[in-house]
């Protein structure tokens, strides 16, 4: 067993060739990227998207919903096809701008869900209050309302990005290659199919594991304030 | 100060104000009893549109608030309101929720509204409080602070909504002697409130409804010893 780690992970793969690790740590690499880049984008899109939802006006209500019934109501693959042969079908775009789009996208209409939810678990006289005093909606939204709300969904936020480190491993079937992409690689160059997944898989349980240990602890730091 | 001209408001099916008409004066304090359901908070939210009417123009300081393009915060700002519920800003200090309003409204620089704030909370007696959250206060605490924010606007009149019902009784005493100071310094006020000493004791007018209808608008001497209405009568045999 030993011996199997080591020629799949430590040796060249073939002279003048990376090993095995490096060409997983590169492709983890990626899908940290994509990752990061989807809840950034994600986050943003997701906000505005509630805010849209929970809007008086129909106007700024009915596009939100249908992007999110139509997002969520689809396969995430398929979105990211439609984004890559598609939409940027005739756009020169790397694979990883197309991939953090794509996610992005996919991952706002799951976190508009979670905002709007905090937003209706902020008691109703917070905004009464700003707004007799003169503050514009906006205002009270930015100020009082979503800094409250986003206190109370730090926890489904932290699951929804560990959620997404999982989902990006379908990101291969555009050509891009990330940790999982990687691992698959690595078991058609080795012939070992046990040794790259099952790192694939330890690698993304560390992931997971250390980022929902981060989020605990500065759940418990907010909750003392 | 405030005129209130042929109000309603419907929820649904439900009529909850049919027609109030009410004219509050400068520097007048109309306390405003009923029993529960008499349209009384939601006369008041009406006053500044926290509410809808249904029908019925409103003019606060010589503008019609109920006006398509009246320009709400800008009304809202000469109106102070305190709530049942305080509803402090639970992410900001007490400091902060005095000064917010002021500056993102660009009617005070940061410092000259934190000077400000500090002279209201020494007025209400919570200087000391300036850095801590609201969740460590208690509620009579919290009321007062929920005053003091709203005078930080320098508002032209103040609505208090049944600003007691919502204290342990021991500490109901502190909130009312701070709107008896406003009142005695001429601040125009809507009060509603259940507390019948009180509103013997500060209002000019008061002001009883019942059913949605301003039923009686008279002094407090006349209103307490002779109501005119027998709903009052009632009212008052049961409280009083």
């Amino acid at each position: 067993m030993q011996d199997r780690i080591i020629r799949c992970l430590f040796e060249p793969l073939g002279t003048g060739q990376p090993n095995g690790l490096s060409l997983l740590i590169n492709g983890l690499g990626n899908t940290l990227l994509i990752t990061f880049g989807a809840v950034l984008l994600g986050a943003f899109l997701g906000v505005g998207l509630a805010v849209m939802r929970s809007s008086e006006k129909r106007a700024w209500r009915i596009p939100a919903f249908l992007y999110i019934e139509c997002v969520r109501g689809t396969p995430v693959l398929v979105q990211l096809f439609i984004i890559n042969f598609v939409v940027f079908a005739s756009v020169a775009v790397d694979k990883w701008t197309v991939a953090i789009i794509a996610f992005g996208i996919n991952s706002a209409a799951y976190v508009s869900e979670i905002v709007r939810a905090g937003i209706n678990a902020v008691a109703e006289g917070q905004m009464q209050a700003a707004l007799s005093l003169g503050m514009t909606k906006a205002a009270a939204m930015r100020h009082i309302i979503l800094p409250q709300a986003f206190k109370k969904i730090l926890p489904a936020l932290g699951n929804e990005f560990i959620v997404l480190i999982k989902e990006t491993s379908v990101v291969g079937f555009i050509g891009g290659i990330d940790l999982m992409r990687a691992g698959d690689i690595l078991r058609s160059k080795t012939y070992d199919a046990v040794v790259p997944l099952f790192t694939v898989a330890v690698i993304y349980l560390i992931l997971t594991v250390a980022l929902s240990q981060i989020l605990q602890a500065v759940e418990r730091k907010w909750s003392r304030r | 100060m405030i005129r209130i001209e042929n109000l309603r408001k419907r929820f649904g099916n439900n009529d909850v104000l049919k027609g109030v008409n009410l004219h509050v004066r400068p520097k007048e304090a109309v306390c405003i009893l009923g029993p529960s359901g008499s349209g009384k908070s939601t006369l008041l939210h009406c006053v500044n549109r926290l509410s809808e009417p249904t029908e019925g123009r409103i003019f606060v300081d010589g503008e019609e608030i109920t006006a398509k393009n009246a320009d709400l915060p800008a009304l809202r700002r000469k109106l102070g309101m305190v709530f049942q519920h305080f509803n402090l800003f639970s992410n900001k200090t007490v400091l902060e929720n005095l000064t917010l309003a002021p500056v993102l409204s660009g009617i005070m620089s940061p410092e000259n509204a934190e000077e400000k704030a500090l002279t209201l909370l020494e007025r209400v007696g919570l200087k000391e409080k300036a850095a801590a959250y609201p969740h460590s206060l208690s509620g009579g605490q919290k009321q007062r602070v929920a005053i003091a924010r709203a005078l930080c606007m320098s508002p032209k009149a103040m609505l208090f909504d049944e600003p007691t019902s919502a204290l342990d009784p021991e500490m109901v005493k502190e909130v009312l002697n701070v709107i008896r100071e406003l009142a005695d310094n001429g601040m125009t006020m809507m009060i509603v409130t259940h507390e019948m000493n009180f509103a013997r004791e500060v209002a000019d007018r008061i002001v009883f409804m019942d059913g949605g209808n301003v039923i009686e608008d008279a002094t407090p001497a006349e209103f307490f010893s002779a109501p005119k209405t027998q709903r009052a009568k009632e009212f008052l045999g049961k409280i009083l």
